[in-house]
């Protein structure tokens, strides 16, 4: 009963405070191909598949690691954000983070699927990029937008 | 599932953020059960009967559509 995967709600004001910056410079550089030369470094790759040279294991690659960098962020803090317990993790808010995550998830497989039969070739990276985020960022705003909207209905009764 | 929260809280003369902090639940989920939104798990009614010092059948009623 009391294991539910969540970290304290504490968590939850880093994970914004972190979230929106990388979010923002993470878009931006995503956007406008920002690829500092600074940060352009040789690292290990497991899978490598280059145009004319075929595919292998295990490697080193010559990789600009920004957006590996916000990525992670991103990745993180939005766990942080979604997965943190409210200041008061009861029962009704544990079925109401249920329903979100059930939601974000149809959500973000409807419009996978649209995309997956829609944009073909190099298109698609943008898909599968974005794809790696959205999962998290819906469930944010469904969960958050339930909990508010609670908090606005309940009127206060004597 | 019908409750008797309400009166029960009337007759205690205690608010809905009374009753949450009593129960350890928010405020919320005190007004979602008021208003048949959300039926409690059972640690959560004898939580309640036990605040009442009420029978758990004198709080919580099953209705006709309970068994569809």
């Amino acid at each position: 009963m009391k294991l539910n995967y969540l970290f304290p709600n504490k968590y939850k004001k880093i994970g914004w405070f972190i979230f929106i910056p990388s979010a923002i410079i993470g878009l931006t550089t995503l956007i406008f191909e920002f690829e500092p030369n600074s940060l352009d470094f040789n690292i290990p790759a497991i899978f490598i598949n280059k145009l004319f040279r075929g595919k292998h294991f295990i490697g080193i690659v010559n990789n600009n690691i920004l957006n590996e960098i916000l990525g992670v962020l991103v990745i993180l803090s939005s766990l942080l954000v979604a997965f943190s317990k409210e200041e008061l993790e009861d029962e009704y808010i544990s079925k109401i983070r249920l329903e979100s995550l059930v939601w974000a998830v149809y959500l973000n497989y409807a419009i996978l699927l649209i995309s997956f039969l829609f944009i073909f070739d190099l298109s698609f990276l943008w898909v599968m990029i974005f794809n790696m985020f959205t999962i998290l960022v819906f469930f944010m705003i469904r969960f958050n937008s339930q909990i508010s909207k609670l908090k606005k209905s309940t009127r206060y009764e004597e | 599932m019908k409750n008797s929260l309400k009166v029960e809280r009337a007759k205690k003369n205690i608010t809905q953020a009374d009753l949450a902090k009593l129960a350890k639940v928010s405020r919320q989920t005190i007004n979602a059960m008021e208003l048949g939104k959300y039926v409690p798990s059972t640690v959560l009614s004898l939580r309640l009967a036990q605040i009442f010092e009420v029978e758990l059948s004198q709080i919580f009623t099953l209705e006709e559509s309970d068994w569809s």
